[in-house]
């Protein structure tokens, strides 16, 4: 894809269960598919955002594009450069472009270190400045993060946790990214402080021109943020597009829930018309199969339910691929819903 | 509203102390409000504003010290009205200076007996709680029936193993658990997160309370499980009529599951009132801290838009450093010149402002 | 009844607070006794390594044997062969200082080279270094020590190398421990994903901000160990042998007059090994307390 600042092409993370004396006895396969298969790409000054429940792999794509982890196959391109096989040595001039905002408020943040330490770091850590104008760097990348001056001196035990996450985007862009993998910047945060963060990540796009993959499981946040919107299952993106399109008219049965689900806890009576053709009675959510082959969802899938249980859905060896249905719009189902 | 509401708190204080910083942490600072028979009341907050602190002085199980050190916790059962802070204001003494509280002493052994005394009688058995983390709520060495049936001995009249064992299962059904008579035998570490907290919620029931108390029952759950615990949740509450006290900073699940909300800001309740009144955007008489707390969820029109959120600026109150004023005065943005003195400088009461709703703030201040 | 005290009515910065209210006093008065404690044995090894002494510790003198403390000059009084037991007791921290210095040194260099590699890495490389840690932990370290006296010789620094070796997975293990607790908090990936280099991590942000309160707790514990086994061992007559003193064979040799009444050539040394353990114990304790900030919200 020409023009995209990152392109993951089939990416996939596979992590393997510790093994013991015993794991031959064991039937369990050995290998847990985290991530499997995953493409997308991501244009400059533009938000993917990337939604699942726990455990399907979000964070897992994310750490893999910024190669903290290594993938297991599967290309990573960023800025034109593949660098699915660099080494930490050669990955480290790049760095500077691409950095992660962690769940975690207190990751990056030393509680033995001030402020002014954690961020001057990050500025000199490509080439150091004088005292000086490092102090008006921090300064200006503080006023950049609506934070007081006040509060260089302060340690990290002692910032309230919007203060942290603005620690922590400060450091981020002490070193200049434009690619920023943000893994669930918001959720560790109170409301009325996450909406301070929501709006702070927006207007540093538009200053700055950077480029978000944003990983929530936040919808809302997600479809104020994004312009495109990856949903994914069980390590695998069930569909993906703009995010109007995903969260309005959503083919794959799965993304339809999600979406639902979130309108049903707000209002007693569902807003969205039902789809009687393929809406089935119940919406069999308790089932924890985890298939690794074959369509992932076909276990708790309704449509699967109202339409017969047909073979396809379960077949180990015709697994659902990603298809267009316009407009970029891209569903990985065997029987998409009708918009 | 019932003339003799189930639960009433009045004035609660609950205060912890910083040895580090050698001052109250006034965690609870003024919590006012009640819960009627069959009806279900919201308490929104954020983290930090004392919401779960008050459930967890409701049921006396709080630890570390001073604890509750006044206000009056009224309870109605089958024996009667009862204060469960009675005669336990005996063993505390506060000494306030300027209206500040600047020390407290506490037998803190007296006021533990005392209270174990008192709520013997109601917890779990009158009042029953379920929690945030169903996971670490549940013993993983028990099996999750073995768990039911043995609440279901302990605070039923159904004694005998083999009727407890059918009560149980009989919950478990409830709440809508698949093949209770597998589930039954599991253990918690093998059930998913939705599943523990239905357990935990069949748990809660079977001891046939008159009161529910469910602190963040959907937070930590996956978007389409919440969604069914909201469901099953609704489902009990017409079905069973239990009271509740709905914890949540959630304002979609409190919006859909209550009939009455309060909302919390640093340790007081600043609104409290029939939910419609109180989540409607379009209600004229509004706390500013509600009115910005809602508009800083992205609403379908924001998402539109693609426009900024109403972020509320500042940070969540310190509830150590405590302003003479209003609470939310350095953050409200509705402060008018008429009022800016007695908002800076003292702490409004709350006040009824029309049938049911009451507030905490000058705006609307009578008189 | 229990008493709560808010002391001001506008609380300060927690950072800005006077030492006194920052930190449990008891840990102040430990970590106070702890630093005397080091002082004295400090000044006293140098003033012993510089012959400043009130008297020549191994001057044999006829006419004094046994004299009380307090008998012309004598501070502590004499031996049974009227040699002077203060300046034999500040003569004896010789018999540990520097050895004990070795086997700290030798148990947390050793404890670096495994326990950051265990805990930065960790998989493999971990489960070697933990089997290895688990080998030396099972060997009983007396039997080791009395082995390598059978050995080689009743040599301190002998005792001291296996004494530091022994040493090592206690250290390894926290160390490997206070990496794991810092990358479950995602804190090294953190780093490695801002691009700094991997050294800067280790010794920067592991090593000198994260595991310096812990380096320096073992030291000291380790201190008041060595001391122990020195004094044990001499006393048992496998350490430092006489005339050589040290605060061990003291005892042993003052210990046959004990009954006679003339108790001071055991109980002075006997006090100063008491004091001395109890100082660098309470000095780990009090420094791992405030350092680590353990105390309250």
């Amino acid at each position: 894809m020409s023009g995209a600042i990152l392109e993951v092409i089939n990416l996939s993370k596979h992590f393997h269960r510790p093994r013991t004396l015993l794991s031959p006895l064991n039937r369990r396969s050995d290998v847990i598919p985290a991530v499997d298969k995953v493409s997308f790409y991501l244009r400059p000054n533009e938000t993917m955002g990337l939604v699942g429940e726990s455990g399907c792999g979000k964070t897992t794509v994310g750490r893999s594009v910024l190669r903290l982890l290594k993938p297991t196959s599967g290309n990573v391109i960023f800025d034109g450069r593949d660098i699915t096989h660099y080494s930490d040595n050669e990955l480290r001039p790049l760095r500077k472009d691409m950095q992660m905002i962690f769940q975690d408020l207190d990751a990056g943040l030393n509680p033995k270190m001030r402020v002014e330490d954690i961020i001057s770091e990050a500025i000199c850590v490509y080439g150091k400045l004088s005292d000086a104008e490092v102090r008006v760097k921090s300064h200006a990348l503080l006023d950049q993060v609506n934070l007081k001056y006040s509060k260089l001196t302060s340690y990290p035990a002692e910032l309230s946790g919007g203060e942290k996450r603005r620690v922590g985007i400060a450091r981020m862009l002490a070193v200049g990214a434009r690619l920023i993998v943000a893994d669930e910047p918001t959720s560790a945060l109170d409301v009325s402080i996450q909406a301070q963060v929501v709006n702070l990540l927006r207007d540093l796009q538009k200053q700055l021109g950077l480029s978000y993959l944003f990983i929530s499981h936040d919808l809302q946040v997600v479809e104020l943020m994004s312009h495109k919107v990856a949903v994914m299952y069980l390590g695998k993106i069930v569909e993906m597009g703009l995010t109007e399109r995903v969260s309005g008219a959503a083919r794959h049965p799965y993304t339809y829930i999600l979406w639902s689900s979130l309108v049903e806890k707000q209002s007693h009576e569902a807003p969205r018309p039902a789809r009687p053709d393929r809406r089935a009675s119940s919406w069999g959510v308790y089932d924890f199969e985890r298939p690794s082959r074959g369509c992932r969802f076909a276990p708790r899938c309704p449509v699967y339910q109202s339409l017969g249980r047909p073979a396809e859905c379960t077949d180990p060896d015709n697994e659902p691929q990603l298809r267009d249905v316009g407009e970029g719009h891209q569903v990985a189902c065997h029987f998409p819903l009708i918009s | 509203m019932n003339s003799s509401p189930l639960l009433r708190i009045e004035n609660l204080r609950t205060f912890f102390y910083s040895q580090r910083k050698h001052a109250f942490v006034r965690a609870v600072d003024g919590v006012t409000l009640d819960v009627g028979r069959s009806e279900t009341v919201g308490l929104v907050g954020e983290s930090g504003s004392g919401k779960s602190i008050t459930a967890m002085s409701v049921m006396g199980l709080l630890r570390g010290g001073p604890g509750v050190i006044g206000g009056r916790i009224e309870f109605e059962s089958a024996h009667g009205r009862q204060n469960l802070l009675e005669k336990l204001q005996a063993f505390v003494e506060v000494h306030e200076q300027n209206g500040r509280v600047m020390s407290v002493s506490k037998d803190e052994k007296g006021w533990r007996k005392a209270s174990e005394r008192i709520m013997r009688n109601y917890r779990g058995k009158e009042i029953s709680m379920i929690f945030q983390n169903p996971r670490t709520s549940l013993n993983p060495y028990m099996t999750v029936g073995g768990q039911i049936a043995e609440s279901i001995r302990l605070h039923t009249a159904n004694r005998s193993e083999s009727e407890a064992r059918e009560r149980a299962l009989y919950w478990l059904e409830r709440v809508k658990i698949d093949s209770p008579k597998l589930r039954y035998k599991t253990y918690p570490a093998v059930m998913s997160g939705g599943m523990c907290q239905r357990a935990m919620i069949a748990m809660a029931l079977s001891a046939e309370p008159s009161m529910l108390i469910a602190d963040e029952p959907t937070t930590g759950l996956d978007a389409t499980i919440q969604s069914k615990i909201v469901d099953l949740l609704e489902e009990l509450k017409s079905e069973t009529h239990i009271s509740t006290l709905l914890i949540s900073h959630d304002i979609s699940v409190i919006s859909r599951l209550s009939d009455r909300v309060a909302i919390m800001y640093g340790g007081a309740v600043v609104e409290f009132g029939p939910a419609r009144q109180v989540l409607d955007p379009h209600e004229e008489a509004r706390h500013p801290y509600t009115a910005a707390l809602i508009d800083s969820v992205p609403s379908q029109q924001k998402i539109r838009d693609k426009s900024n959120l109403q972020a509320i600026e500042g940070d969540v109150l310190d509830t150590i450093n405590v302003p003479a004023g209003c609470r939310f005065y350095d953050r409200c943005n509705r402060v008018k010149d008429g009022i800016r003195e007695r908002c800076a400088t003292q702490h409004p009461p709350l006040q009824e402002i029309s049938s049911g709703h009451h507030m905490r703030c000058w705006l609307f201040a009578k008189g | 009844m229990k008493k709560y005290i808010q002391t001001t009515v506008d609380v300060v910065d927690y950072s800005s607070l006077p030492l006194v209210q920052k930190y449990a006093l008891a840990d102040l008065l430990y970590v106070a006794y702890g630093l005397l404690i080091v002082m004295l044995v400090l000044v006293s090894y140098f003033a012993g390594m510089f012959d400043m002494l009130p008297h020549d510790p191994q001057q044999i003198n006829m006419d004094l044997l046994m004299s009380p403390p307090g008998t012309d000059g004598h501070l502590l009084g004499t031996d049974f062969m009227g040699r002077d037991i203060l300046s034999r007791l500040i003569v004896g921290i010789q018999a540990y200082f520097l050895p004990g210095m070795l086997a700290i040194s030798i148990a947390l260099a050793g404890g670096v080279i495994l326990g950051v590699p265990a805990g930065y890495w960790g998989g493999r490389i971990a489960t070697c270094i933990t089997y290895i840690s688990n080998l030396v932990d099972s060997f009983p370290r007396m039997v080791l020590i009395l082995l390598v006296i059978a050995a080689f010789k009743p040599d301190i620094y002998y005792i001291m190398i296996v004494m530091g070796i022994t040493g090592v997975p206690a250290v390894a293990t926290a160390i490997s421990n206070k990496i794991y607790f810092l990358s479950q908090k995602n804190f090294i990936e953190a780093a490695r994903a801002l691009g700094l280099r991997r050294r800067v991590i280790i010794f920067k942000h592991i090593l000198w901000y994260n595991c310096r309160a812990l380096l320096i707790i073992q030291a000291t514990l380790g201190m008041g160990e060595a001391i122990l086994l020195e004094t044990s061992l001499s006393y048992l007559g496998f350490g430092v042998q006489e005339p050589v003193p040290s605060w061990g064979n003291m005892v042993q040799s003052g210990a046959n007059y004990f009954l006679q009444g003339n108790f001071w050539p055991s109980t002075a040394p006997a006090l100063a090994i008491l004091f001395t353990i109890l100082g660098f114990n309470l000095l780990g304790d009090g420094l791992n307390n405030i350092l680590e900030d353990r105390r309250g919200k």
